[in-house]
């Protein structure tokens, strides 16, 4: 019997082991997918090898990459970026870390409130996840973005928008700043040099610039795990959490299964409540299942495979919320090309943002090849020049939207990569009953019936359509005023790469899964902590940090309620997780 | 045992349409009129069984139709992209390996299920009827198309698992005959290598198109609860042909050596847009500093 079971080392499920492991607490961390234990041996900086879907390190599939990926059901043009492995989809993150916007909290009275998604908002107020959101910042570490000729070139557009400059944390109006991020500051020669024999650690620390973020943080080489400059989960809180006993007086070393697929919940009913009791995994290389108990399951796969393990466990669904709420914040894609060298594929991938309350926000995005080629082809609205699919909006870009693709993207990079500048565009998007996950009626996998997500992006609210046209004008004045040539909008097809709200935290009983604590509605001991917890789209803000307060909160709650513990977060500091002591013991356990 | 009658005149149009016709027996196709003939069949034990003369056949259409495919992503100085009408003077997708890339992914790595490939394939192959177009130049005789038909159909019924680029190219191929029904004849081994650039646009333009008749015709094939899954798989699958023959043509997949996980060569994308000019590097000298000079912000 484990004290608590975690279902899923991604950007969540870490959050809480850590937190629980320094308390003392007998924690079992269970991965459906591979440990990238050895990233030097492991991985590469090339696209193909690292990010195909179907064949690459960064996939959603077991560790044996001669087996295929686990299929998902998108009855739509869409693209559903899942990774497996320990880290998640912090492995390829670009690390950034700005707040969710008050507004989306319960008790927000600013002169916007009405602005947001305000049937959906998170069950507690902004003040009391501060706390929080400091506990994170200053564990990660979260810092302010070293600049490089991407970002100066995206400052210079925003600088022509008439916006101020953020100098907090939390953001209060529409303005522009570097980003708050999880990557360790330059230090040394990193950001200095492209020599790559003077880029060794501890000569270079933090980032290097090298670009590589969506192939995974591995530099600078010859550091310890903990102190590769991108704080993805596999290099920050997984670590602490295995090495607990040498940071946390008390602490407990948690056990790190991957592979190990978890396929069911148990319950019982104790008292006619039904309660967690633990859960059975399928090890991906032999097929064989065990099971385990324990007194609190926390689910954390995130917005597609928790509702999945939810529907396939048999566990009930009253409201029939369970999958419903999906938000991805509706991107969309706006290139921009240049005459001047932009330095488009080095640095973090995206050191800028702006952000927009109540609309959403944009933030530059540097990619190598093939992903470039990839952001300008997936789009809703045909070809640009050929067909629109219905769509083919025009507006302050060039032509009507669609795919840049054939003889126009070629002759686009062949323009330069390094001359191009790229801007996602992040909406604001309501919680929507209709964009869900269900159970799939193509055959089942290994795993058991899986996932369909759908997303009807044509029939969004209004909010969310507007949203996203206010804030694609913005990408291309912002890009017209760092001074683009010309200027693209791909009206993309729905990727699906922030992910939120789909098991989501909320006031009513009516249209939400879990309750204020973090706790499922139906089953007690049974509580969900990742992405899919969020109670709605954040405002547009990336998620993680959102996710990795509200898991710290959880895990609070959950030491509080069943294991008769105090919470910690208002009264100690947090240990940073690049200590020295981690990087000593992580040396002695070979990690 | 009575002698069944020849396929229908749609049955050949069919075949026409999805390519197995003008790839087996057209001009230029893989496979001499004769070793279809009944009586050398009958009579001769050296040949092979229909059934094995049909499978290369198929891949090579297959083939065909992915490099039709794959220059309509990024365009090169081959003959493919020359009929496109775009032809390129710098290196494109069939020097990238973008096709290798494709079969390479649907025929190994799709984890698509044989539960819904299967009849997919078999929807399309055998379920469609004759849209009524007329097609031009296919003077076959009756037995043998009759004997091509049979050979697609066992194949499509054996349990060997249907690789999947077959009837993403009949789809293709079918598509591109709706489009311009000349294109059962002329170069290249499939009608959809025959496109120009416009039609193979109008040729997706139909798959994506959310009410095609395509897309009716194949729900009709599936019974509930399968039946919008198969059309919601097509609307995806418009989409992401494009986009993964395009990530593959910019990707290193055809100089990459898995064993030393090293590049053979510089990939055909870098040189075409300046990426790492020097291959991969461990850091840039790209920090400029701080944006107004501010390290840290606080509340």
């Amino acid at each position: 019997m484990r004290d608590v079971i975690v279902i899923g080392a991604g950007g969540g499920g870490p959050v809480v082991a850590k937190e629980l492991a320094a308390k003392g607490l007998d924690v079992l961390l269970l991965e459906a997918g591979p440990r990238h234990a050895k990233p030097r041996e492991e991985w590469t900086t090339f696209e193909d090898d690292a990010n195909n879907p179907l064949t690459g390190y960064f996939r959603l599939g077991p560790t044996d990459r001669s087996k295929p990926a686990w299929y998902r059901e998108w009855p739509q043009n869409s693209f559903v970026w899942q990774l497996s492995g320990v880290g998640g989809t912090t492995q390829h993150f670009y690390g950034n870390y700005p707040r969710a916007y008050p507004g989306v909290f319960k008790g927000y009275d600013g002169a916007d409130r009405n602005g947001y998604d305000v049937n959906h908002r998170f069950p507690f107020t902004y003040a009391e996840m501060v706390p929080y959101f400091e506990w994170v910042e200053a564990l990660m570490p979260v810092q302010t973005a070293a600049m490089g000729h991407k970002e100066q070139m995206f400052f210079r557009g925003a600088e022509t928008l008439g916006l101020p400059v953020q100098t907090t944390k939390t953001t209060h109006e529409p303005s522009y700043r570097p980003q708050e991020n999880a990557i360790l500051q330059p230090g040394g020669t990193a950001g200095k040099t492209s020599d790559k024999n003077l880029l060794n650690y501890p000569q270079a620390t933090g980032c290097t610039f090298c670009g590589y973020c969506f192939q995974g943080c591995m530099r600078p080489n010859g550091a310890p795990r903990n102190q590769f400059a991108k704080r993805s989960t596999d290099n920050s809180y997984v670590p602490m959490a295995l090495t607990a006993n040498v940071w946390a007086r008390g602490g407990k070393p948690i056990e790190l299964i991957a592979d190990a697929y978890v396929t069911r919940v148990h319950t019982e009913s104790r008292h006619g409540v039904l309660t967690a009791s633990g859960v059975t995994w399928r090890d991906n290389v032999s097929g064989e299942e065990h099971r385990e108990d324990a007194r609190v399951v926390v689910m954390s796969g995130g917005c597609t495979e928790n509702p999945r393990l939810w529907f396939n466990s048999g566990l009930p669904n009253p409201n029939g919320w369970v999958g419903r709420g999906y938000t991805d914040h509706f991107f969309d894609w706006m290139i921009g090309s240049f005459d001047e060298y932009t330095g488009n594929p080095k640095g973090v991938g995206s050191s800028a943002r702006l952000d927009y309350p109540p609309y959403g926000g944009l933030e530059n995005v540097g990619l190598p090849p093939a992903l470039s080629a990839f952001g300008g082809t997936l789009s809703d609205s045909g070809i640009r020049g050929q067909y629109k699919n219905g769509r083919g909006k025009t507006g302050p870009w060039d032509g009507p939207a669609g795919r840049v693709m054939g003889p126009e993207l070629k002759e686009l990079m062949a323009g330069g990569i390094d001359k191009l500048l790229t801007v996602l565009v992040i909406t604001d998007d309501d919680v929507e009953a209709q964009n869900r996950v269900t159970l799939s009626a193509l055959p089942a996998d290994e795993n058991g019936p899986i996932p369909k997500v759908t997303f009807k992006q044509r029939k969004r609210t209004k909010r969310t359509l507007k949203n996203r046209e206010f804030m694609a004008r913005k990408a291309a004045e912002l890009l017209r005023g760092a001074g683009a040539k010309k200027v693209y909008r791909v009206d993309w097809a729905p990727l699906i790469l922030h992910v939120q709200s789909s098991m989501r935290m909320g006031e009513s009983e009516q249209n939400s899964v879990l309750d204020a604590r973090g706790e499922t509605r139906a089953v007690k001991r049974l509580f969900i902590a990742d992405n899919s917890a969020l109670s709605n789209g954040l405002g547009g803000p990336n998620p993680t940090l959102t996710s990795q307060a509200l898991a710290t909160r959880t895990a609070e709650k959950i030491f509080q309620t069943y294991f008769d513990g105090d919470p910690w977060v208002r009264t100690d500091s947090p240990v940073v997780s690049t200590d020295p002591r981690i990087s000593v013991r992580l040396g002695q356990l070979g990690l | 045992m009575p002698v069944a009658d020849p396929p229908p005149l749609s049955r050949r149009a069919f075949l026409a349409r999805i390519g197995v016709l003008g790839a087996a027996l057209g001009g230029g196709g893989l496979l001499a009129r004769s070793m279809l003939a009944p009586a050398d069949a009958a009579t001769n034990p050296l040949l092979p069984p229909a059934v094995d003369l049909i499978r290369p056949v198929l891949a090579e259409l297959a083939r065909d139709t992915l490099n039709g495919l794959t220059v309509f992503a990024m365009p090169g100085p081959d003959a493919y992209s020359r009929t496109q009408g775009t032809l390129s003077r710098t290196p494109g997708a069939l020097e990238a390996g973008a096709t290798d890339f494709m079969i390479n992914a649907l025929d190994h790595f799709v984890p698509f299920p044989d539960a819904i490939a299967q009849p997919v394939g078999a929807a399309l192959v055998t379920g469609l009827a004759d849209s009524g177009i007329a097609l031009p130049g296919l003077d076959l005789l009756p037995v043998e198309l009759r004997s091509l038909d049979q050979a697609l159909a066992a194949y499509l019924q054996s349990d060997a698992a249907l690789p999947l680029s077959f009837p993403i190219a009949g789809l293709l191929n079918l598509m591109a005959t709706q489009v311009n029904p000349l294109a059962v004849n002329g170069p290249h081994l499939s009608p959809f290598a025959r496109l120009t650039y416009a039609e193979k646009a109008a040729a997706f333009e139909l798959i994506e198109k959310t009410d095609s008749d395509l897309v009716a015709l194949l729900d009709v094939q599936f019974p509930e609860p399968l039946k919008g899954s198969v059309s919601g798989l097509l609307k995806f699958v418009g989409g992401a042909l494009i986009e993964f023959a395009t990530f593959g043509a910019y990707s290193e997949y055809g100089v990459f050596d898995p064993d030393t996980r090293t590049l053979r060569k510089r990939p055909v994308a870098w040189t075409l847009s300046g990426y790492q000019p020097n291959g991969p590097v461990e850091g840039w000298d790209d920090f400029i500093g701080y944006y107004q000079g501010r390290m840290e912000v606080h509340d």
